[in-house]
């Protein structure tokens, strides 16, 4: 019998129910036992009864039914008793601690049956003579494994020794290249060599600000011989706004950046949310800034409790904004919670929303908890100065709300909730630490922000502005000879009406001014004077209204007359009916300014949101970004890896867990995010202030600030692993085919954004414009705006970028380039490609002054970055053969061919791959 | 980069990758002028070279068209019916006779959930069935247009699969277990043993939406290691968009101007490979820009549905709304077949875990999705063997894994220990039964059989050895050849 499937189904019930035994006798259990022996485990072991008692039923219902053995009992007390003492109590330590015990007293220690394949917890399945024969020799291994450098994603991160290489084989410029020199010792590979200057100059610009060099700065570099000329070329594309656009759009990917999908015409914002640009416009600033990731991640999560009366870190939230769903409040807090935890955590949380995770020790209990986190958040959009108008511009943030509790719903199912309990934030167990949860009182404005000084000068303004409409309107019927008297009548009343409206909202604003809390005038003035001021206000507010809605009333009433007298027999009575009710309504209007006066005059519709937050998600962004914390750091490192070596040194970004790969190299991994976190290296930017040539714009300082992307970039492209060639080598190949070990540099071919972007850039158009709103998806092939400002949501992609594997709107964590036949004909066929390579065409002409071997040349400069090759040269040549005789036709004949070749090179291989 | 599984093939040197990228005589003549650029003297030929395109023994098809429906179709009340889940419905399993059918419950399947695959409380038969065909072959009566094709259907009931959640997806495709990632799928093999049969369309064609990223994704029809030019290419259907920017704007580009700009490309190309001879995505690259210029018309003539008689469209489905889609890509098939594509892929209900997947009201949900696909191919089996086009085309119809017979509310769980496949055509031995569950459908209990065994038949009936085709550094599992079900080939 396999009791382990119908045990852990019984878990999954039991876990539910009564909450007990959770994160301990799970599938994850399991998993953690192979993790710890890894390889050494043998595969009998692999299972249930190494830690319980074969059933007698076929489906046990308890614990009861499927009771621990020795083994599994001692494991489950000593856990009991780390608890209790408030100690590390997970499956690795409780294995180490009882290695030498032989909890089933068959005389053979616990691990040594464990190596040997025999249960611990079993007296009878013990090892013969024989094969303790072999113990010793097994222990040594396992041993050796334990005090190797193990890839512990879970365990905070330790700075590893850097490795000391004597009589290095290649270049050691920093750590990066000493850990990876081990490597290839230990595995005999023999590093490729740097990489040509031409090849190396287009690598580190299409990573770093994701364009070519132009020819100016292809010869600007290669004429530069000085020692460091490579790295002062980094220091300048670091600092480059290009470079924060390029990692925009990267982090765009992880933090999963959508606009808003839906329909506006129908209201109905379906999936995030109206200018969420803003937060896209942050990403880019914050990253031009260098803003410090571990401050990003605060901004993004909780901005609203960080900073709360600060615009410009709430559009960091868009983070959050973007997981909005009108149809599913459920959807949008799985979404949030499930890719909160992949992209900035590296875990898995998804599948513990209906059960106990089957491969990382993370309970379904434990999911709920981190749901608790983002329970209350809602989203909503802030004005902004100059509009009052919302579905034109505005903040979308988020905020809470709601005190809705949190339950564990059975299952996953929203319709089961156990609402026996409520579920108070946490953090699972396993990712260590706890949240410190402080409820947090907002400033009044924060809560009511259309009462801020901004909204009501634009509302004031739009006010006056519509009495002068209003009066241009009546003094243009008044100056018209010919003019219908009605008509004179009805923009003389629209005047009225608009001066009257005007007067009352300016005596509102005073009132409102006066009453509502965060009002600094209440607050100074001592009682008897506030009270009097804030009565006398409220009443002037009242009368101005009633005034304002009998010149209304007026007005409509005067509409109703015109129109009876304009009526068709047929619509007589029902012109008279609107007549009737508009008397009546004007009479109304007059005797309310009658009655007597009181202060309850009418508000300006204004947002009117909680002015205190529960503090959960900022407690969590804090977690989130201690150096403690074992992931954040090793992620975010992960993830520039992949974007400037082609593969993570986790090859799996979004899971660290059980069911990911592990590091290929987790030392260096460890080194990178302990640097990242607390830099120790000095920065060499310190030497570049010297040279007066390149006077750089940032302060020089000899200790790089912690979580600095820009530190993590220099240390990455400047170290001799980066500047290797991405040419193969046969011994290599036969050793390491799949380049785990980084013996060369991966050549990559260019993402979606990049292709389009380097088109425009290649033809001289394309517009540095930085931010603003997003640019219509269907501009894709006419607008000269770099791509990560194009639309990009459900439904609403540039089918150019989708066929060059543009970004999935759900997820992508990772680009997955493909070659096809359709990329092919988007570059040789599309609107974007041709009309770009006559740009393009028309300029190498002038530029070449009929010499077809220079404009061969320069094309090769503009759009390759690289001189032809003699080959090239000859080859090109042939387009522009035979010249036609006459000389007009010979400029047509030359002008074309341009443009042939242009669109050939366009196509090149060469043009969408990096090597 | 592109390809972490970047093939390894010892001893392409930059001759033999001229040679190999299509260059006969212009390779020779780029040969000599890269010797004037000083290029360096080449290593030595290796003994291992890729295949040549012919098959290995005597074929029997020369296509297939391989149709999977995403999110794990019922077995037990499609092609393996098992009326004793009426009888015995509402009863645990363990109060049935068959209570043993448990015993080895979850062997071999890695999976996600325990849970899946595990209920035990019965759930009646949701829609009849009957028996078609001399056969007498019982199908449920959802795929009661595909039962009359009984007695050209070999089906395999007996299959299991190793992983529990939608990852069998790519599991169906690959072989592998979804936390392998990507490994080359059957049709990639197909395309890399055979090569082409029409020089202007793709050898592996993918219609409909494919897998969902969370189950393998582009993966399920992706060429891994054997480099991305024997990758599934993806195509609409739709007649009046079948592939954007398909043809450049009016007078843009003369005819000749194209095929010299592609000629010209061509060999830059080759020239600028000449240094990074393994790299597969330049290969890929070249075969991509070839194939899209001829793709410029022959996509546009193949999917001219509307050029088919009014029986046929009618046949497949095409005047109905809720068989039109999956109609056209049946029909869309055929015609791609007749034109010599070695394979092609149907995806129906791909994205997410898949449409199939029918936790709650699996009534509504299967009788829905059905209708879709049950009419449109049938009418592919009978229009393909009224132009006696079925004796080389295999057509296989799959799943991920089968359906629980025991209840999940109103639904069925996964159910990865059983399901149930069907070929036909290709020299398959129509009206043959290959396999047996047990009474409920929980086990497959007679001629246990993995994914890979199905993957083994289709290549075998190619005329393909899987372990001729293998790679140098990427040794296979024997699980990943699989073994040929000879029972179900004539």
């Amino acid at each position: 019998m396999n009791p382990r499937a119908s045990f852990t189904g019984w878990l999954l019930t039991i876990g539910l129910l009564l909450g007990a035994f959770r994160g301990d006798a799970t599938p994850a259990n399991k998993a953690a036992l192979e993790r710890h022996y890894d390889r050494f485990l043998a595969r009998p072991l692999a299972r249930c009864t190494t830690c319980h008692q074969p059933s007698p039923n076929k489906f046990p219902e308890s614990l009861g039914e499927f009771p621990h053995n020795p083994f599994g009992d001692r494991l489950r007390r000593l856990g009991e008793e780390l608890q209790a003492a408030g100690q590390k109590r997970d499956l690795s330590t409780r294995l180490a601690t009882l290695a030498a015990e032989d909890t089933d007293a068959d005389g053979v220690a616990n691990e040594a049956e464990l190596l040997l394949g025999h249960n611990p917890g079993a007296a009878q399945d013990k090892p013969a003579a024989g094969e303790l024969a072999q113990l010793k020799d097994r222990q040594t291994e396992f041993a050796q494994f334990l005090a190797g450098y193990r890839w512990q994603p879970f365990e905070p991160v330790k700075r590893p020794e850097v490795p000391s290489i004597a009589n290095p084989k290649s270049e050691i410029k920093n750590p990066i290249d000493a850990f990876l020199a081990a490597e290839w010792a230990a595995h005999g590979l023999k590093p490729r060599p740097e990489a040509s200057r031409e090849v190396l100059l287009r690598r580190v610009y299409l990573d770093l600000i994701g364009l070519n060099p132009t020819p100016a700065e292809q010869r600007a570099f290669l004429e530069d011989t000085a020692p460091d000329a490579y790295e002062r070329l980094v220091d300048r594309l670091l600092d480059d706004p290009r470079h924060a656009e390029r990692w925009a759009r990267h982090w765009m990917d992880v933090w999963r950046y959508s606009d808003w999908a839906g329909w506006t015409d129908g209201g109905q914002i379906r999936d995030s949310q109206r200018h969420i640009w803003r937060w896209r416009d942050w990403i880019v600033e914050s990253l031009n800034a260098d803003k410090p990731y571990d401050r990003m991640v605060t901004e993004m999560l909780a901005a609203d409790e960080l900073a709360p009366e600060d615009p410009d870190a709430l559009r960091a939230t868009g983070f959050l904004v973007r997981n909005y769903k009108m149809l599913s409040r459920e959807q949008w807090l799985e979404d949030t919670v499930k890719h909160t935890s992949q992209a900035l955590l590296g875990v898995t949380m998804g599948c513990a929303k209906c059960h106990d995770h089957m491969a990382d020790p993370i309970s379904q209990r434990e999911y709920y908890a981190l749901r608790a986190v983002f329970e209350p958040h809602q989203v909503r959009t802030d004005r902004v100065p100059g509009e009052l108008d919302l579905a034109k511009d505005g903040l979308p943030r988020a905020y809470d709300a709601t005190n809705a509790p949190t339950y564990v719903f059975v299952r996953g199912d929203e319709r089961h909730p156990l609402t026996n309990e409520v579920i108070a934030p946490a953090v699972p167990a396993l990712l260590g630490g706890r949240l410190d949860v402080q409820p947090i009182n907002l400033p009044w404005l924060a809560g009511n922000p259309d009462q801020r000084d901004f909204v009501i000068r634009d509302t004031l303004a739009a006010s006056a502005q519509s009495v002068t409409a209003a009066k241009a309107a009546w003094d243009k019927g008044r100056s018209e000879t010919n003019v219908v008297p009605a008509k004179l009548r009805e923009a003389e009343l629209a005047l009225d009406v608009a001066e009257k409206k005007h007067a009352a909202l300016v005596a509102v604003i005073a009132a409102e001014r006066l009453t509502l809390p965060g009002s600094r005038r209440r607050e100074e003035a001592d009682h008897s004077t506030a009270l009097r001021l804030v009565t006398s206000a409220a009443t002037n507010a009242v009368l101005l209204q009633r005034t304002a809605a009998i010149a209304e009333a007026a007005l409509k009433r005067h509409q109703a007359q015109t129109a009876l007298a304009a009526a068709t027999t047929n619509k007589l009575t029902e012109a008279q009916k609107k007549l009737t009710e508009a008397d009546q309504q004007l009479a109304a209007a007059v005797e309310a300014l009658a009655k007597p006066l009181d202060s309850a005059f009418t508000p300006r519709p204004a947002t009117a949101c909680p002015t205190n937050s529960t503090g959960r998600r900022l407690a969590f962004a804090r977690w989130l970004t201690e150096p403690r914390n074992s992931l954040t750091a090793r992620v975010a490192v992960n993830h520039v890896w992949l974007r400037h070596f082609g593969r993570g040194l986790v090859p799996t970004p979004a899971d660290f867990g059980r069911n990911g790969r592990p590091a290929t190299n987790p030392q260096l991994l460890d080194w990178l995010a302990a640097e990242f976190m607390q830099p120790e290296l000095a920065d060499r930017r310190s030497e570049i202030g010297k040279d007066d040539s390149n006077p750089s714009p940032i302060s020089d300082s000899r200790t790089p600030s912690a979580w600095s992307f820009r530190h993590l970039h220099r240390l990455l492209v400047t170290s001799a692993a980066y500047r290797m060639a991405s040419t193969p080598d046969d011994a290599n190949l036969a050793a390491d085919p799949d380049n785990i070990r980084l013996w060369r540099m991966n050549s990559r071919r260019l993402e979606a954004e990049a292709v389009r972007d380097n088109v425009l850039h290649a033809a001289g158009t394309l517009d540095g414009t930085l931010g603003g709103p997003e640019i219509d998806h269907q501009q894709a092939l006419t607008s000269p705006r770099r791509s990560l400002y194009l639309r990009h949501a459900a439904e609403k992609q540039a089918e150019f970028l989708q066929i060059f594997d543009g970004p999935a709107v759900t997820e992508c964590y990772e680009r997955r380039p493909s070659v096809m036949p359709q990329q092919a004909l988007a570059l040789n066929n599309s609107e974007l490609a041709l009309k770009q390579a006559r740009v393009l065409a028309a300029r190498l002409v002038q530029e070449a002054a009929a010499n077809d071997a220079r404009l061969v040349e320069l094309a090769f400069q503009r759009i390759l970055a690289r001189q032809p090759t003699a080959a090239e040269r000859e080859l090109c040549a042939g387009l522009f053969e035979p010249a036609p005789v006459s000389a007009d036709l010979a400029e047509k004949h030359f002008a074309r061919a341009a443009e042939n070749l242009v669109l050939v090179l366009f196509n090149h291989n060469d043009f969408v791959t990096v090597r | 980069m592109n390809h972490p599984h970047a093939i390894h093939c010892p001893g392409i040197t930059r001759r033999s990758f001229l040679a190999d990228t299509g260059m006969g005589f212009t390779g020779l003549v780029l040969g000599s002028m890269l010797f004037r650029d000083g290029v360096r003297a080449e290593s030595p030929a290796a003994a291992w070279q890729p295949p040549t395109g012919a098959p290995h023994f005597t074929p029997r098809a020369k296509s297939v068209i391989w149709i999977f429906l995403c999110g794990g179709v019922s077995h037990v009340e499609s092609f393996d019916v098992k009326p004793e889940l009426t009888k015995y419905a509402g009863k645990s399993i363990s109060e049935t006779p068959y209570a043993g059918v448990v015993a080895t419950e979850g062997k071999d399947v890695i999976g996600a959930n325990p849970a899946h695959g595990n209920r035990k409380v019965i759930m009646p038969l949701q829609t009849g069935y009957r028996a078609y065909g001399e056969c007498g072959l019982v199908v449920g009566d959802w795929f009661r247009h595909i039962g009359t094709c009984a007695d050209d259907l070999a089906v395999v009931r007996s299959l299991w699969t190793i992983h529990n959640d939608h990852g069998a997806q790519l599991t169906w495709q690959t072989g592998r277990h979804p936390r392998e990632l990507e490994h080359p799928t059957l049709g990639a093999w197909t395309a890399y043993g055979l090569g082409t049969l029409n020089e202007n369309l793709p050898e592996y064609v993918v219609l409909g939406v494919p897998t969902g990223d969370c189950c393998g994704g582009a993966f399920t029809h992706g060429a891994a290691y054997l480099g991305p030019q024997h990758g599934g290419v993806r195509l609409n259907t739709d007649p009046k968009n079948p592939l954007p920017f398909i043809r450049p704007p009016e007078g843009a580009l003369t005819a000749e101007e194209q095929a010299a700009n592609l000629s010209l490309l061509g060999k830059l190309n080759r020239l600028a490979g000449i240094d990074y001879p393994d790299d597969q995505n330049l290969r890929a690259r070249i075969k991509a820009y070839e194939l899209a210029y001829q793709m410029q018309t022959s996509i546009p003539e193949t999917m001219q549905l509307d050029r088919e008689p009014e029986h046929i469209r009618r046949l497949y489905g095409l005047d109905q709304d809720h068989t039109k889609a999956f109609g056209e890509q049946c029909l869309v098939a055929r015609r791609l077949v007749e034109r010599g594509v070695r394979f092609v892929q149907l995806f129906h209900g791909g994205g997410g875990g898949g449409a199939w997947d029918a936790h709650g009201d699996i009534k509504n949900n299967h009788t829905t999705l059905a209708a879709q696909v049950d009419q449109p191919i049938a009418g592919l089996l009978k229009d393909l063997k009224q132009r006696g086009l079925l004796d080389d085309t295999l057509v296989v119809f799959g799943t991920e894994f089968g359906r629980s017979p025991g209840a999940e509310g109103t639904g069925r769980d996964h159910h990865p220990q059983a399901f149930c496949a069907w070929l036909a055509g290709g020299g398959v031995k129509g009206g043959a039964h290959y396999g047996q569950t047990d009474e409920l459908g929980f086990h497959a209990a007679e001629n246990r059989r993995y994914v890979t065994d199905i993957h083994a038949t289709v290549l075998h009936q190619l005329g393909l050895d899987s372990r001729r085709l293998e790679v140098p550094g990427r040794k296979r599992l024997d699980l990943d050849h699989g073994e040929l079900i000879r029972e179900v080939v004539s």
